[in-house]
């Protein structure tokens, strides 16, 4: 019985692509008692669309391999369907593009696909499987951890009054959210990482930032001493 | 559902910038746009911004005005310039958004090195819009769902901009972080 999970959504799947670091997924699948998922709307993103763009072809190849190696799995091998995933999904999505408002209008802030990984880990929760989600962008991040700060971002970016529904906001909580760079960190600590050293690790985070990864200089530096 | 004097304001400027040579303006004034592409997230006011910015960025190049092609490239901008204001002015957005579109359409009408050019300026624009939306406070999905650009394209370049240096998107240290996702691999 999987008693662990974690989900990926797209961006942290493009950043460990697009650096080369994705293979580095294998050695840490081998030492985690779980399952690494993705949705089929997050698939869609990563796998199906970029196959047809010339630029990206090999990294979705790179990463339908990972798929049909089973390193990563879709949740129907944990019985969950993806009628299950979309029907929770658009419940999440409806709820949180009505949470914040400018005057009548409300603001549209997440897609299916970054819903589909939480819809996910709120089924899977239910089921009693403990997960995680890896998420490299920052606004689901927000959403989740801290929605004041998000309402302060649109708030000085749009330079308006913005309102929200508190109540809401409950649906977004107890998700656990990590990031590609902290995958990368155990990584380079249990010695799956190529480089060795300080250095390195701090260009690994470094690349993964510059391929999309919401991680500020600061946290790349903390990172860096913790290593 | 576009604001009609707020747009006509910055279509009048839009012409008067292409015709000054004032690419700067142009810059600005496709920015002007940004806040309500991102609440309203409309195809108008996104398609707004993406070819103002496109343009500044055509027009700054001034290589590009000695290919074959640019002469039919600019009258046909200045006409569909022309013609928007007319509509809006008429308060007819049907044949507003008709006109309007009819700028990046104009790539079809000339061919060679300046079609591909123009071509890339305007892929790169709406990247460029994509990820100022994203800036906004919109997620990376939602923003590469409403431009028509791919996630692979819009990490790359969100990943090189300040967005994430941002103190506002810290949501945790970097420690608890880690120790979270270390006593999952336990």
């Amino acid at each position: 019985m999987t008693e662990k999970a974690i989900i990926f959504d797209a961006g942290t799947l493009i950043s460990l692509s697009m650096t080369g670091l994705l293979n580095l997924l294998i050695d840490l699948k081998k030492s985690f008692s779980g399952k690494f998922l993705i949705t089929k709307e997050v698939k869609k993103e990563v796998i199906d669309n970029p196959l047809n763009i010339q630029r990206f072809e090999l990294e979705a190849l790179q990463v339908q391999r990972l798929l049909n190696n089973k390193i990563i799995e879709l949740p129907e091998s944990l019985g969950i369907s993806e009628k299950e995933i979309t029907t929770k999904a658009e419940e999440l999505m409806n709820i949180a593009n009505s949470t914040f408002s400018q005057g009548t209008e409300f603001i549209h802030l997440i897609d299916m696909g970054e819903t589909s990984c939480i819809a996910l880990s709120k089924i899977l929760r239910d089921k009693k499987i403990e997960n995680l989600i890896a998420v490299d962008e920052r606004t689901l991040r927000l959403l989740c951890e801290k929605p004041e700060n998000l309402k302060e971002l649109f708030k000085k970016k749009l330079h308006t009054k913005i309102n929200y529904k508190k109540e809401n906001l409950i649906y977004f909580k107890e998700f656990k959210i990590i990031r590609s760079c902290e995958l990368i960190y155990l990584a380079y600590k249990k010695g799956f990482t190529e480089l060795k050293g300080r250095n390195s690790l701090n260009a690994y985070v470094n690349a993964l930032k510059f391929k999309g990864c919401s991680i500020s200089r600061e946290e790349i530096d903390e990172i860096t001493k913790l290593g | 559902m576009i604001e009609v004097k707020h747009v006509l304001d910055v279509l009048k400027k839009t012409k008067k910038a292409i015709e000054t040579n004032n690419t700067f303006e142009l810059k600005n004034l496709s920015n002007q746009t940004i806040h309500s592409s991102s609440i309203q997230q409309d195809s108008d006011n996104i398609s707004i911004a993406v070819t103002i910015y496109a343009l500044g960025k055509i027009f700054e190049r001034v290589n590009f005005r000695s290919l074959k092609g640019w002469d039919n490239f600019y009258s046909i901008t200045i006409k569909s310039l022309n013609n928007s204001i007319s509509a809006l002015e008429k308060n007819n957005i049907e044949e507003f958004r008709n006109h309007f579109q009819f700028i990046a359409k104009a790539i079809n009408k000339i061919s060679g090195k300046l079609k591909d050019y123009i071509t890339q300026v305007f892929e790169k624009a709406r990247i460029n819009k994509a990820s100022r939306i994203y800036e906004h406070g919109i997620s990376l999905g939602k923003t590469a769902e409403l431009l028509g650009v791919n996630l692979y394209d819009l990490s790359t370049y969100a990943g090189n901009t300040g967005i994430s240096e941002v103190p506002l998107t810290k949501t945790m240290n970097a420690k608890s972080r880690i120790k979270l996702t270390e006593d999952f691999f336990k």
